[in-house]
């Protein structure tokens, strides 16, 4: 069954909206659908009370769900998802995507914190902005996204992929502060510029700076040698993304490692 | 059957299943990539005593590599999973990975994993470094010209080897340049290799031998100076030299189509250039549960 979801007006309090997941949803009827519960408050209303549901038989090869309208109330969209396809038409709240493990979940608005937190797969594309936090560890976690892709072709607050230890995200914009910070691996490109202490404490994994680079920190130190091929590897990969990504792989790339004050094994990878 | 002049047995070429791997070798320009390719295939010729069947597909434009440097494909047989994969980590550990500005990929997207950089990894003595991209590791060693990258894992499938032409020519010369343009029509052929010297080998083999400790002897049915001695002997008086072209590949339609293009290739040429009789060596059908008819193979309509 594929599912509609409008939007009938703004929630009075935040709605934990993770039970809104395509093959949860998609395998109820429209009467079970707007019978389904979500916490508001302290109290549980049914989807029927917030949304419109257009409903319609369809034999689709993956679950899929749509939500319209106003959405920024709603946090924990589209949570531990792993399969389907999850379309969000509208700013949303925080947590969209939290440890999702598969599927495809795009935000056509912008997000609120900790998008893509601990995500371990699946695809999660925001058009607008993301706040602080995105792909980076819930707290008290020792790790942040552990797979997957974030693409955000807005900014990025303070503190992306904080933690994170595989995957990619990648930027079209402007990044926070402490940009990967306690990085443990993966792959963090930006198309914009950072704010300060990018790169702080990482221990491995990879930032490219496909526009404005900050000054390294003391604590990272040139690589001279040619390290061509990971390069040309790394930006064939991100050129998909578009954007500021665009002819990556024809840029000439300047490479420094850190942070020296942990393991030292993450890099920058500076193309000019 | 005879075409221009060539006999073709109605033989067939009895082939057997063997575990193979593509790998793609990359690096600066192709010179760098020839050499670590040629030293990888080097001395593989035979599963009898070299571990494996190895040999050069073909040479891959910038376009065609993951990194866009010139590369080469090459391309390795094992009787097993397990031994393929120790030659694979010897070959590429020894002579990819000591070649300068070389990089090694998969050159198969499906089949059954084996190691490829996931041990050669620890020659970095800990300042090794692994990249995750579209969700294949790849594996980054600090060595003396930059660094060292190569795919984790390649995949393992089940290739078909020993597919063969026996050549049978009036005189060396004609033998050689018959052999030569077989092997030269087969290097066009996708998924096959050719793993003897120049693609030929002139000891042709049987199973067994008089001497127990012997796996393998002189195929002695077509040894010219057998001729009348042998009671085994197919040639007769004409025919002074022969060579084989064994052919090993990815698929059985690869092999089929090498042999194809092989005798294609002997016979445009006709008798007059030196081959007289085109024929295959098998051991009854028994052994091996590939079969490619020559008859089958031959140039279609051409037949007198």
């Amino acid at each position: 069954m594929r599912h509609t979801l409008v939007t009938r007006g703004k929630p009075t309090l935040r709605i934990d909206a993770r039970s809104i997941v395509p093959a949860t949803l998609c395998a109820l009827s429209r009467e079970e659908l707007l019978r389904t519960l979500l916490p508001h408050g302290r109290e549980a209303v049914p989807i029927g009370e917030w949304f419109e549901v257009r409903s319609e038989s369809a034999d689709d090869a993956q679950p899929w769900l749509r939500l319209e309208g106003e959405l920024a109330r709603f946090d924990h969209l589209g949570a531990g998802m792993a399969a389907g396809i999850l379309e969000l038409h509208g700013s949303v709240g925080d947590g969209v995507g939290i440890g999702m493990s598969g599927g495809t979940l795009r935000v056509d608005g912008s997000a609120g914190a900790l998008a893509g937190c601990a995500m371990s797969g699946g695809w999660l594309e925001v058009i607008g902005d993301v706040a602080d936090f995105a792909a980076s560890a819930l707290p008290g976690e020792m790790e942040g996204m552990r797979g997957g892709t974030l693409l955000v072709h807005g900014r990025a607050g303070a503190r992306l992929a904080d933690r994170m230890r595989r995957g990619t995200v990648a930027v079209h914009g402007d990044a926070g502060e402490f940009l990967a910070s306690r990085m443990v691996a993966g792959t963090v490109a930006i198309g914009g510029a950072c704010g300060p202490h990018p790169g702080w404490g990482m221990r491995r994994g990879t930032i490219v700076f496909a526009g404005e680079a900050p000054p390294p920190p003391a604590t990272f130190v040139p690589v001279l040698s040619d390290a061509e091929v990971i390069w040309q590897l790394l930006a064939r990969d991100l050129e998909r993304f578009g954007s500021r990504f665009d002819g990556l792989p024809r840029r000439a790339v300047r490479r420094w490692a850190g942070d020296l004050a942990v393991e030292g094994k993450g890099e920058w990878l500076v193309p000019h | 059957m005879r075409i221009n002049g060539i006999a073709i047995d109605d033989s067939f070429a009895e082939a057997f299943p063997m575990k193979a791997t593509r790998l793609v070798i990359t690096a600066h320009d192709r010179t760098w990539a020839m050499h670590a390719a040629v030293s990888a295939t080097g001395m593989a010729t035979s599963v009898i005593a070299c571990g494996c069947e190895a040999g050069i597909e073909r040479e891959l434009a910038r376009e065609e590599t993951p990194d866009g440097r010139p590369g080469v494909a090459i391309l390795l047989f094992s009787v097993s999973g397990k031994e393929l994969a120790k030659q694979v980590e010897r070959r590429v550990g020894q002579c990819v990975m000591t070649c300068p500005t070389t990089a090694v990929f998969a050159g198969l997207r499906e089949g059954e994993p084996v190691p490829l950089g996931r041990n050669l990894r620890f020659f970095g003595d800990g300042w090794q470094m692994a990249k995750v991209i579209q969700g294949v590791r790849y594996w980054r060693v600090p060595v003396m010209d930059g660094e060292f990258v190569a795919q984790e894992t390649t995949p393992v499938i089940k290739g078909v080897g020993g597919g063969n032409l026996l050549l049978l020519g009036r005189d060396t010369d004609g033998a050689l340049a018959g052999a030569s343009a077989a092997v030269q029509a087969m290097r066009g052929v996708p998924g096959v290799i050719m793993p003897f010297p120049g693609g030929v080998v002139r000891s042709g083999s049987k199973v067994g031998s008089k001497y127990k400790a012997v796996v393998a002897s002189t195929n002695d049915a077509f040894c010219p100076s057998l001729v009348n001695l042998s009671p085994r002997s197919e040639l007769d008086e004409e025919v002074r030299c022969v060579l084989e072209v064994v052919i090993d590949g990815l698929a059985e339609a690869d092999v089929a189509a090498a042999m194809r293009a092989g005798i294609a290739a002997v016979v445009e040429r006709g008798a007059g250039a030196g081959i007289t009789r085109i024929s295959a060596g098998n051991y009854g059908g028994k052994l091996g549960p590939f079969h490619f008819r020559l008859h089958a193979l031959a140039p279609q309509g051409a037949a007198q």
